[in-house]
């Protein structure tokens, strides 16, 4: 026996968690374009993707986030700082490589400074992820180690019912358990089986790409310029991308007012290493390409024992130019042979 | 009481024709609306479309844009340049939805002074009639940075 | 001879006459419907190369990509008449010699593809002429159309919700082949003309500039539109700009290299009713 989740008591749970001050985020699709978003009926929520095509990063590291306003007058400069805002809230269909991607870079956040815009928004978010039970050709979680049902990250984890009819819940963090216990009432005890979790064939040797990318010789082997050749320098692979989290600082406003501000910012970008003086070290887009790849699968692990990738796979799926992480780590992952 | 709107206006002229003619506007002690903050440019030819944008961005709620007539420019063909740049993009701000009746466009020549007062008045008194341009003052404020203008 | 054949014998004959140094096409893509841009240097690198209907892609950009062509040797690209329209552009803005490039052309008729004849941009020129003639004549677009019916209001709303999304990746501009600035407008920041932060209004005012520098030089392949990561319809943008150069100044971009960019011409008499 195992508790179930009913799809058709769906919108009585968003009721509850709305009365007991939590909002709900979900998977929607609208204007032609998916992502996690505000949902207030069931029947906004799209389980059907096989991935909202907007990593969930976005709730957690905004694409331009303000961090402090500034005023300068004759006699004095007042400053004040923007705090992330607090709202307890639950994303519901997260799906697990979305959920893994957060605990990548809660490491990194966390580091050599505590990022309490990034640390603000996690305490205060519970992750109900849903098991994949379809994949398309991108898909490549198995590849990083992870499984479409991965646990990594999540709070609750929902099996989807062979009929489609609910979700069995698997309660796996403290939190996940008290934002269940508001709607304990509205699970069912049942014997319904889950659908089978999607299969997702291993797309390359991760053990022998890794190893190739840790020989220092390799840092300038040709194998870079060939792969990146029709790289046109876009940042859509690494915004779009959940464990990517390189930002710029900006501020906005003149010489007496203001507001500074932190953006988004791309290893693919020329602008992203030029120098003042118009130097730029990684001068071409080989050498873009090739720090976005040391940076997943060379530093990020030598730092924190974790890959930057949590095998999502949209790097390729919405690259342009059909590029992206699978095929540079296919290519690798040969080179060994 | 919140105080009556006062439309704020940019005006973006040529040193040879509208400036002049304003200038003689002033000289001929003809009175026109204080709502208009003049930048003085060279030439119409050097009035990017960046300009106007950056006026709306500070929270401008009409723009204008006014040189030598036709024929008339002091680089000879400057303002033919920026009609056929003004044209095209007009054209873009109507299509995303910028309302036209906040964006204009006029020959004032140096001898227009009083040509210069009333388009002036009557830009000011429209803009006035159109209320604050809210709409995009709402994406100023969803950016949290000031207006300053 | 499929078309496919006579083109990859076309390239084996290209490259192994030493006529080129490298010949740009299309590849097989990740997946069946996917084509990615291939780049030819040996006469057998012809075998993986594909032509198709899925070969959409204006690849004309890659051109100016630098130091390619500043050896004075030619290469050789496979294109549609509008990729041809690039190579004139960009020719007439001085990024490339025409004659330095050999055009593989190719186009789509009916459900087959078939080959133009030709190998400069100048070898195109009736076609291109003929393309401008059926300019005004385009399949109407229902949402377009709906666009220009809505109110200032309506519109305004319409884009704001559509630039909301855009998440500033810029692929837009890095896709298109008349985006080759060294400093793109956004990325400059003495003066700063406009938001680099990606909230609402600074989408809106990225995406104004970008169609705004695009105006007059637009060929409409859909390159930005296609690589649209958020699915902003571009397009649309694009064609309204095409539609007001071609009916206000009669101007079809990248009919020769000798063409003057619209923006950078006037008559004396061109129509001003707006103008007070």
């Amino acid at each position: 026996m195992t508790r179930i989740l009913f799809a058709d008591k769906l919108d009585n749970c968003l009721e509850r968690w709305r009365s007991a001050g939590i909002s709900v985020i979900g998977p929607v699709k609208k204007s032609n374009s998916s992502g996690y978003s505000a949902v207030t009926k069931a029947a906004e929520f799209d389980f059907n993707l096989v991935l909202p095509e907007r990593s969930i990063k976005e709730l957690f590291f905004p694409q331009s986030e303000p961090l402090m306003r500034y005023e300068i007058k004759k006699q004095e400069i007042n400053t004040s700082e923007f705090k992330a805002p607090t709202s307890e809230r639950i994303i519901f269909g997260v799906r697990p490589c979305d959920a893994a991607g957060l605990a990548i870079d809660d490491p990194l956040f966390g580091w050599d400074y505590q990022d309490e815009y990034w640390f603000q928004r996690r305490r205060e978010t519970v992750l109900v992820t849903i098991a994949c039970t379809k994949a398309d050709d991108f898909c490549m979680c198995t590849s990083l180690k992870l499984t479409p049902d991965s646990e990594k990250g999540s709070d609750i984890l929902l099996r989807p019912l062979e009929n489609n009819s609910g979700w069995q819940v698997e309660e796996l963090t403290d939190r996940g358990r008290e934002a269940f216990k508001i709607i304990a009432d509205l699970l069912q005890e049942s014997q319904e089986k889950a659908a089978p979790t999607a299969v997702v064939e291993e797309k390359f040797d991760l053990e022998a790409a890794l190893a190739w990318l840790k020989e220092p010789e390799n840092f300038e082997s040709h194998f870079w310029k060939e792969i990146s050749m029709r790289c046109i320098g876009c940042g859509s692979c690494t915004f779009l991308c959940p464990t990517c989290h390189c930002f710029d600082i900006q501020d906005e406003g003149d010489t007496y007012s203001g507001i500074r501000r932190k953006n988004w910012d791309s290893c693919s970008f020329a602008l992203f290493t030029m120098h003042t003086s118009g130097h730029n070290p990684r001068s071409t887009q080989s050498a873009r390409w090739r720090q976005r790849i040391m940076h997943k699968f060379n530093y990020f692990p030598g730092k924190f024992n974790l890959n930057s990738c949590s095998g999502c796979g949209r790097c390729s799926r919405q690259c342009p130019v059909d590029m992206g992480i699978t095929e540079t780590l296919q290519e690798l992952s040969k080179l060994l042979r | 009481m919140s105080e009556p709107f006062e439309p704020k206006i940019v005006a973006f002229v040529c040193t040879y024709c509208t400036y002049a003619g304003a200038d003689l506007a002033g000289t001929s002690r003809l009175k026109y609306a204080p709502n208009v903050r003049i930048v003085r440019l060279p030439c119409t030819g050097r009035i990017s479309p960046m300009f106007i944008l950056k006026a709306l961005q500070k929270g401008a709620d009409g723009v204008l844009v006014s040189g030598c007539h036709p024929g008339d420019c002091h680089f000879t063909h400057g303002n033919y340049h920026a009609r056929r740049r003004w044209t095209v993009f007009r054209a873009l701000l109507e299509f995303t939805g910028i309302p036209l009746e906040r964006v204009k466009f006029s020959w004032i020549s140096a001898a227009e002074g009083v040509k210069f007062a009333e388009f002036i008045n009557t830009i000011t008194e429209d803009i006035r009639k159109q209320g604050p341009f809210d709409q995009y003052k709402q994406l100023i404020r969803d950016t949290e940075s000031p207006a300053t203008l | 001879m499929s078309i496919v054949e006579q083109y990859r014998t076309k390239v084996k004959e290209l490259l192994s006459s030493g006529q080129v140094k490298m010949v740009i096409g299309y590849g097989a893509g990740t997946t069946p419907d996917r084509r990615r841009p291939l780049f030819m240097r040996s006469p057998e690198d012809a075998d993986k190369m594909l032509l198709d209907n899925a070969c959409i892609a204006n690849l004309s950009g890659y051109l100016v990509s630098e130091g390619l062509l500043s050896d004075e040797k030619r290469v050789a690209i496979m294109l549609r008449p509008e990729g041809v329209r690039s190579i004139n552009i960009l020719a007439a803005e001085s990024q490339l010699k025409a004659e330095q490039i050999v055009i593989v052309g190719f186009d789509t008729a009916g459900e087959e593809l078939r080959a133009i004849e030709g190998s400069e941009a100048k070898d195109f020129c009736a076609l291109i002429d003929s393309l401008k003639e059926s300019a005004p004549l385009q399949a109407p677009d229902p949402l377009f159309e709906r666009i220009v019916q809505m109110s200032p209001q309506e519109r305004f709303n319409y884009w704001q919700e559509e630039f909301s999304k855009c998440i500033k990746c810029y692929a837009c501009r890095q896709s298109c082949p008349m985006c080759y600035c060294r400093r793109c407008i956004v990325d400059s920041n003495q003066p700063q003309w406009i938001n680099t932060s990606s909230h609402t209004l600074g989408n809106f005012e990225w995406n104004i500039v970008r169609a705004f520098h695009l105006a007059g030089r637009c060929v409409a392949c859909g390159n930005c539109d296609r690589s649209c990561p958020v699915n902003i319809p571009l397009r649309f943008i694009n064609r309204r700009m095409g539609m007001e150069v071609l009916e206000v100044f009669d101007h079809f971009p990248g009919m020769s290299e000798s063409q003057e960019p619209v923006l950078a011409s006037f008559k004396k008499d061109d129509p001003e009713t707006f103008i007070l």
